[in-house]
């Protein structure tokens, strides 16, 4: 029981820790500020902070040792992190005496040399605190190798997710590696990369390749979370059902690392929709439905990428766009009929998007044929409707060589049985509207 | 009359100004954690989209952004725009579609248990000391390059089997008509829900802003033997704006619509200028969506003063034209009108029409019944298609034809030689559906010889709704609308899109 208060105790000191430097701060401060005429009055508040910072050390000092009881630590950095600590507090001390006016010390030392001691104290702390927040974070935490490291990036296809570097390395990371990392190492277990993972540990092996039974690491992270031997300990959050399964296959499939692709790996179809919504690139939460991924029927050519001003530039215009799909961004374009807009004057804002209008409506406008040479851009047109527009067989030269034209309405126009006959041509193009026109 | 309001309210003036800029400590907060949130919410989204080419970043594109973040086709749409002949009341599948011709020696037999399964009937036959079968009184022939029995009482619809995809298999779980229906629009058999043309709008949005999204045509000329209620077409709990706009057919199609006698409507647009910002005021205060609804439907109506005199005039249309959709077509209100008026709807991008057909609940003479259903019905609707079709429409519209249930084999009350009636039957029933992302000229689904069990196929309602929004580019497990805690679905929580009959 006693033993427990402490325990609890000492978890305050990264609590009350901050104190004494607050404290140390405004002393620094203040004695600073006290140069300036207009700030003299803040000279007598110097002690009285100092004081507080002292009382405050000695608690932070009493309530560390009190954690480093439980054992947890680097001893090298713990013992120089004590060792400084209790410096700390001592040397505030005796400034704080030095200080007061009662001794009057201060006068004969001479304001400046003062100055210089108050701030040494604060080169003293910022050391002790950066030895304290090494213990706990790690001595990589604030360093300049994080500045300079680079993440790897997020996958953006299945056939780019490797086993260990996007799956089971980051759930190791999230999970296990505050603890079992080299300046902590609990259990002599390092997690932190792919080989050190095959050294193992103080209860043996922590994976062993096809074998769950095994490995350590797996039975430790399945059993019963109120269990002694249960990881993560303290009640630090838990591998979730997803992360157990992604380890579980690793495991079962060789444990292998450093550039395995997942879908090089045997059996991996089976957990594919839970490795998907792992690493975000699931595209639909209808897993049980077997309607054929969307993206595979899809034109590839159609960028995903679109000029947002383009699409303004065309509703300024007067122009309908709706937004077809936004992965890749299909746009379905309409011109309101007898909008009195010719075609040439919105050509240009429509050419810089010709690439990603699907569905195009130019119907009833006053079109001419010539108006109609820019659709040789619109290589990803599937539909398209011309009618009740004055043009000619003419047009339909300008739409033969659409690849991806499916249906083409000229209804209403002055067509004749000509353009049916080009635009036989064109495989792709299933129907062709020529109701009321000159063709009959 | 403008002048006395050059500088929008009073309360702007410049006396107010010192009162005006008071930030008092409320408004501090909520202007200083708004700021906050959009700052997080904007490294949320920030760069994620569209990292390349990002012009200059005015309030338009970042809408624009936005618009596309969010927008909602989670599939690449079929169907741009939906029409659903509703046939009110439960028309016999077989008397339609579905040809059972074995049931001609079973005629008066008793419907067997094996077949009927211990099912519970309605209270109107479940008392009825036998259950006599009795075959469809007409023939059936087979039309069209699919070869697709179809009943002679449909003339008009065997010509365009080609072009639609009969659906034997559909089953409710609903056995009376209100719930029935209910179930069908909005998912659930308990009002209160979205109807699908509403979930269609709060999802997809407007293609013309000067006509409803969502338009519900009831026919004149049925028997109104079974009610159809508004909240049919209701917004359940989605903002009221996404509810369907009933056209009536006699001289104001939409009510209210009209100015006031004696006034002229020459300073309307002023006086909704001043009203929308007078119901800022209060949405800034209240926040209460209604009153957002309040101000886009003034100017809907508003915008709807010119654009439904427009839609509703038929005098344009050549004379070829009602001849096509049948003698009715001429008489405003009819079904065969209101077909006419669907496509001309459909032609100025309305997303979602819904007609109404009641009448089709022959319990008793049935034979005279439904022959006087079809021949309302079956000349416009075929009409429809066929008019779509060749305006090159039927491309990207989505056609939908049923009931909320079909009948029983059995004959209700007495079977006589040439009369009988049939009781509601949830367990099959025919639906059609042509046009966009469809399978033309196809059947699919297969019932039992008696037509009371499905034996291939099953087509829930909630597949029937999971297919329809699929068509538009919805995934119907994706379009939630969160209520009182839960997020609603029109599927709830089932629905299965039928994927072998789409293209």
């Amino acid at each position: 029981m006693l033993l427990d208060i402490f325990t609890f105790s000492g978890r305050l000191h990264p609590l009350i820790v901050h104190l004494p430097i607050g404290f140390l701060i405004i002393a620094i401060v203040f004695d600073i500020l006290s140069y300036i005429p207009k700030y003299q009055n803040l000279k007598p508040a110097v002690s009285i902070t100092l004081f507080l910072s002292f009382i405050a050390a000695i608690l932070a000092s009493v309530f560390g040792y009190l954690l480093s009881l439980t054992g947890e630590y680097d001893l090298n950095i713990l013992e120089s992190h004590k060792f400084s600590g209790i410096l700390f507090a001592l040397l505030t001390g005796i400034y704080w005496l030095v200080s007061i006016d009662t001794f009057n010390l201060r006068s004969k030392m001479g304001n400046r040399l003062n100055s210089v001691l108050l701030i040494g104290l604060g080169v003293l702390l910022a050391f002790t605190g950066h030895q304290g927040a090494s213990l706990t974070h790690g001595q990589e935490y604030l360093s300049f190798k994080v500045l300079t490291y680079k993440s790897r990036n997020k996958p953006k296809t299945i056939n780019e997710v490797l086993i260990y570097e996007d799956l089971v390395g980051p759930i190791l990371k999230s999970k296990c590696v505050q603890c079992h990392r080299a300046d902590k190492m609990k259990g002599d277990l390092n997690l932190e990369s792919f080989s050190e993972v095959g050294k193992g540990g103080k209860s043996g092996h922590a994976v062993v390749a096809g074998n769950l039974e095994k490995s350590e690491l797996f039975r430790r992270v399945t059993l019963d979370s109120d269990h002694k031997e249960f990881m993560p300990s303290d009640g630090k959050p838990a591998l979730t059902k997803d992360e157990v399964e992604i380890v579980k296959f690793w495991i079962n499939a060789g444990a292998s690392g450093d550039n395995v692709q997942f879908i090089s790996m045997k059996d991996h179809q089976r957990i594919r929709p839970v490795i998907e919504s792992y690493v975000g690139l699931s595209s639909s939460s209808n897993k049980l439905e077997a309607i054929p991924s969307d993206s595979s029927l899809l034109n590839p050519d159609i960028p995903t990428d679109i000029n947002m001003a383009d699409i303004n530039a065309l509703r300024e215009k007067g122009l309908k766009v709706r937004i077809m799909l936004n992965k890749p961004l299909m746009l379905d374009v309409t011109l309101r009929s007898n909008s009195g807009i010719k075609l040439p004057e919105i050509s240009p804002v429509l050419l810089k998007v010709s690439k990603n209008i699907i569905w195009l409506n130019l119907s009833e406008n006053e079109i001419a044929d010539t108006d109609l040479n820019i659709l040789k851009e619109f290589h990803n047109l599937e539909k398209i409707r011309l009618d009740k527009n004055p043009i000619t067989d003419q047009a339909s030269e300008f739409l033969v060589g659409l690849k991806k034209l499916n249906a083409v309405n000229l209804n209403e126009t002055n067509i004749t049985e000509k353009s049916l006959n080009i635009l036989a041509k064109n495989p792709n193009i299933k129907t062709v509207y020529s109701w009321n026109s000159k063709h009959k | 009359m403008g002048h006395h309001h050059e500088k929008d309210f009073r309360l702007h003036g410049e006396e107010f100004d010192p009162l005006n800029n008071k930030m008092d400590r409320r408004d501090f907060f909520i202007k200083t954690s708004m700021g906050i949130g959009a700052l997080a919410l904007g490294s949320l989204f920030g760069n994620k989209f569209f990292a390349k080419n990002r012009p200059a970043v005015s309030a338009a594109t970042s809408d624009l952004e936005n618009e596309i973040l969010r927008a909602l086709p989670h599939i690449a749409p079929k169907a741009k725009r939906v029409v659903y002949l509703f046939m009110s009341g439960g028309p016999s599948q077989l008397e339609t579609f579905d040809y059972k011709p074995k049931l001609v020696n079973l005629l008066g037999q008793d419907l067997p248990d094996s077949v009927r399964q211990g099912q519970r009937l309605t209270g109107m036959s479940a008392n009825q000391s036998t259950l006599p079968m009795v075959p469809s009184f007409c023939k059936f022939h087979q039309h069209g390059k699919s070869q697709t029995w179809v009943s002679d009482l449909l003339p008009f619809t065997s010509k365009i089997v080609d072009d639609i995809c009969l659906v034997k298999s559909v089953h409710s779980e609903a056995i009376n008509h209100d719930p029935a229906i209910t179930f069908f629009q909005t998912g659930n058999q308990l009002p209160g829900r979205p109807s699908i043309g509403s979930w269609l709008s709060y999802g997809l949005g407007s293609d013309n802003e000067n006509l409803p999204t969502f338009i519900v045509l009831v026919s004149k000329n049925a028997p109104k033997d079974q009610p159809l209620y508004a909240r049919l077409w209701g917004n359940g709990f989605l903002p009221s704006k996404h509810q369907g706009v009933q056209f009536g057919s006699g001289k104001d199609p939409v009510l209210f619509l009209n100015n006031p006698e004696g006034y002229d409507g020459e300073d309307r647009q002023e006086m909704l200028d001043y009203l929308s910002k007078l119901n800022e005021m209060q949405e800034s205060a209240y926040g209460d969506p209604e009153i957002d609804t309040r101000i886009s439907q003034y100017e809907m109506a508003y915008r709807m003063q010119t654009s439904v005199p427009e839609v509703m005039d038929v005098s344009d249309e050549p004379e070829e034209v009602f001849e096509l959709y049948g003698p009715d077509s001429k008489d405003p209100g009819t079904y065969a009108a209101n077909c006419l008026l669907a496509r001309k709807l459909l032609e100025k991008d309305v997303k979602f029409v819904q007609l109404y057909h009641q009448g089709w609940d022959q319990h008793n003479s049935l034979p005279s019944g439904i022959a006087q259903q079809c021949k309302a019905t079956d000349q416009p609707t075929a009409a429809l298609i066929m008019d779509l079709k060749r305006r090159g429409l039927l491309e990207d519209t989505l056609v939908i034809w049923g009931g909320e249930f079909g009948r029983t084999v059995y004959s209700q009350g007495k079977l006589t030689a040439n009369d009988y009636g049939r009781d509601h039957h949830p367990r099959c029933f025919t639906m059609w559906l042509a046009g966009a992302g469809v399978k033309p000229g196809i059947s699919f689904g297969e019932t039992d010889d008696f037509s009371y069990n499905i034996v291939k196929d099953p087509v829930h309602v909630h597949d029937f709704q999971a297919t329809l929004l699929h068509l538009t580019g919805i995934d119907h497990e994706r379009l939630t609308y969160k209520f009182q805690g839960r997020r609603f679905r029109l599927t709830d929580v089932e629905g299965k899109v039928v994927k072998e009959i789409l293209t």
